[in-house]
């Protein structure tokens, strides 16, 4: 996929301002008005979040709210946003499964007037999606990259240190992004030596993990350990989300990583799962980016809000995303790096998580 | 099956086929890994790593001679960590209790799948597949998106631990030098009395230099694997357990009434049931049992990786049934052992370990075990035609 992107510097605060002030002007326009939310798959412990904030802050405008799950299959989902349209709802929030599977949808959308918008996974080829609600998704690798180089301390160091990396599923574009914009950060490091990878595994089609699943990155992490570690250490492994950071950090320890002689190296994330945090609190798992979810449904809400009520929404930070035929504007969420330092004034004080997730330990 | 033809080694050509594959395979990683295959730590892993596969193959050997798949094993996987996850981690259930009630479920679930098949006559595929989705769904209802860690380590201890690691002479780790011993004087006397046997019933028997040799080379094997087990951190736990269960199996398929009605019912179902076997009684023990061994690689799964996730186990059916065909079983039934099954899954298990070794990218190791399963398969069904004409 073809994509361009364009950054505006203002500051993402303000963006959020913007849309919490939209949020007590238009409450009247909304009664009555059914919002369907289209969802890819409950499989993902963040689509229940979705879920949650996006109606909670959607009822607070006064719509109703129609949440359906799609399995995790793009023909299942096409049909239920089909059944959505033809239920009248008012207005579409979408998260595709399959990116370019919601293209038919959408025109039919288009074609009953419904405006619809696409949530944390952009639609493809269509005309008629004009903005999307997103994480910057290569700013989240971006944010493992940076990590791994100041907590190394690349820039004032001599040493060089070992690196592995273990990347999403070659089959999601979205993990496309989050090792292009991890590797923009760690190239010129892995060219000038400071960073090296011993089992010479650099390039995304061989780095990926299927799926996502733990178990096949806890596997290559074993292989590439039991092959290229005998008479080594390593510093770091780039993992692209917080499931295959478990698998690897599962690998580690079994040969005797986490020992006071032998640390754990240091392990990126993504995603913020509570077995994650509780890992990162374990002093195991070193960091996750935090990809505020509120602020996604926010951003969401607002957009969807002003389009139902016939307005332009009004973005002042934005990332232009080409869908294929034509530009969409992205409202995005800062991505932040979360570590032991900060997670408790993140998750906890913020009130992202209550307290109470991590007694169930 | 044609075990009476002569061949130089006296068994049947089939599955020395397949262990001459398995050589080749291991011949073929050895070289392009340039030996890294071989270091002791890797030894340890690719056991580690498939006993999963092995306990499913081993469910699904039965399924598949008696001409049917269990498509639900995947799934039966994912629930069994979600209920370890849900017990062990959320509710600090004692490990043994929450190991045991996951047995039960497994049993259970088999028990359902199995009486719509027996006493229903509700097609196999049918039905496992209806439970492929039911139980993917409970995963999903029960860790609700959510990855559940860490569990306790007397639970991990069942997939990563190792008996007693430190005990080692020279080097070298005790327990796995006893096993060496224990099994090569095992092996000795099997292959002597089976011999013995064979010639006071007046067939043949391959010289007794050729009877040498094939003991000396098993013996050269297992030594090889146990010695650089030895030289790493010795016995894995698991590693003992599929001992043992593999060797209860084969005496269940090979010296058992039990057994033998199954591969009766793979055979001819309708001549099995005129001479007398409870055909349906068989078609529910051999359900119920897969989804019992389906539980137990959902222990070692989840116990190994330390997380219960909702996608754990996904499209691991189709590695165990293709295990059981690399291995020898018929397609359509009735024919396949136990030990041909776990060299089939040897194959997979030294495909996966050596082409990530080398780095090859994911979908084109997709592509060569589609490839691997098709020719072991096409091998499998023109011998066969041949023999016939």
């Amino acid at each position: 996929m073809k994509k361009e992107m364009m950054r505006k510097g203002t500051v993402m605060m303000a963006v959020c301002l913007t849309a919490a002030a939209a949020f007590g002007t238009m409450t009247a326009s909304a009664e009555g008005k059914k919002i369907g939310i289209s969802l890819s798959s409950k499989e993902l412990a963040r689509s229940l979040k979705d879920e949650e904030y996006l109606t909670e802050y959607l009822e607070e405008l006064g719509y109703e709210v129609d949440v359906q799950f799609g399995q995790g299959d793009a023909n299942i989902q096409a049909s239920q946003v089909e059944n959505m349209i033809m239920s009248g709802v008012d207005g579409l929030i979408i998260s595709p499964w399959d990116g370019s599977s919601m293209t038919s949808v959408v025109q039919l959308a288009h074609e009953n007037n419904i405006p619809a918008i696409a949530y944390d996974a952009n639609i493809l080829n269509s005309e008629y999606i004009d903005y999307y609600s997103a994480d910057d998704l290569e700013e989240i690798g971006a944010t493992q990259g940076r990590y791994i180089v100041e907590h190394l301390d690349l820039d004032n160091n001599e040493d060089t240190f070992n690196l592995e990396i273990v990347a999403g599923d070659p089959a999601d574009s979205n993990a496309t992004y989050f090792y292009n914009g991890a590797m923009e950060v760690l190239k010129p490091y892995i060219e000038d030596g400071s960073l090296n990878v011993p089992s010479g595994q650099i390039e995304f089609s061989v780095t990926g993990t299927p799926g996502w699943e733990a178990s096949k990155a806890q596997t290559r992490m074993d292989n590439i350990l039991s092959t290229y570690y005998t008479d080594k250490r390593v510093d770091a492994v780039l993992c692209s989300n917080d499931g295959v950071a478990l698998g690897v950090i599962s690998s580690l320890k079994s040969v005797g990583y986490g020992a006071e002689d032998m640390p754990l190296p240091i392990t990126t994330g993504q995603d913020c799962d509570v077995a994650s945090i509780k890992s990162i609190i374990a002093g195991e798992q070193t960091m996750t980016v935090f990809k505020d979810i509120r602020e996604l449904a926010k951003n969401a809400t607002y957009m969807i809000d002003c389009l139902v009520n016939g307005e332009e929404p009004v973005i002042e930070d934005y990332v232009i995303y080409n869908n294929g035929v034509k530009d969409v504007i992205a409202m995005v969420v800062e991505p932040k790096a979360l570590d032991i330092n900060n997670y408790q004034e993140l998750l906890f004080d913020s009130g992202y998580y209550s307290e109470d997730v991590l007694d169930m330990e | 099956m044609d075990t009476k033809k002569k061949t130089l080694f006296g068994g049947n050509m089939r599955q020395n086929g397949m262990i001459i594959a398995l050589l080749a395979v291991i011949c073929f990683f050895g070289i392009a890994t340039k030996g890294m295959i071989f270091r002791p730590l890797n030894i340890s892993n690719i056991f580690m790593q498939n006993s999963y596969l092995i306990f499913l193959s081993l469910g699904m050997f039965f399924c598949v001679l008696t001409g049917n798949v269990d498509l639900s094993v995947g799934s039966v996987v994912g629930v069994s960590g979600a209920l370890l996850g849900a017990m062990i981690v959320q509710n600090h259930v004692p490990t043994w209790i929450a190991v045991t009630v996951t047995l039960v479920v497994g049993l259970l679930i088999g028990a359902f799948q199995g009486a719509f098949i027996a006493f229903l006559s509700i097609p196999p595929f049918i039905v496992t597949l209806a439970g492929m989705l039911m139980f993917r769904g409970l995963t999903q209802y029960i860790l609700q998106g959510q990855s559940l860690s860490p569990f306790t380590n007397s639970f991990q201890y069942f997939a990563s631990g190792f008996l007693f690691p430190q005990l080692k002479v020279g080097g070298l780790n005790v327990i796995c030098l006893i096993v060496l011993a224990v099994a090569s004087i095992a092996v000795i006397l099997r292959e002597m009395s089976a011999r013995k046997k064979r010639i006071s019933y007046g067939f043949e028997v391959p010289s007794m230099g050729v009877t040498a040799a094939k003991l000396a080379g098993i013996i050269f094997v297992m030594g090889f694997v146990l010695i650089m087990l030895a030289k790493y951190r010795g016995m894995p736990f698991v590693l003992v357990v599929l001992i043992i269960v593999t060797l209860i199996y084969n005496f269940i398929a090979q010296k058992t009434s039990v057994g033998r009605h199954v591969y009766a019912v793979g055979g001819n179902r309708l001549a099995a049931q005129m001479s007398g076997v409870k055909t349906k009684w068989v078609m529910f023990i051999v359900y119920v049992n897969c989804a019992l061994l389906a539980t137990v690689a959902g222990i070692v799964v989840t116990g190994r990786l330390n997380v219960a996730t909702a996608k754990a186990g996904n499209s691991y059916e189709l590695d165990a049934i293709a295990a059981c065909y690399i291995g020898g079983c018929a397609a359509a039934g009735g024919s396949g052992t136990i030990m041909g099954t776990i060299v089939g899954a040897a194959i997979m298990a030294i495909l996966n370990n050596g082409m990530s070794i080398m780095g090859i990218s994911t979908d084109i190791q997709q592509v060569i075990k589609g490839l691997i399963l098709l020719l072991a398969v096409t091998f499998d069904l023109t011998s066969k035609s041949k023999s016939k004409s």
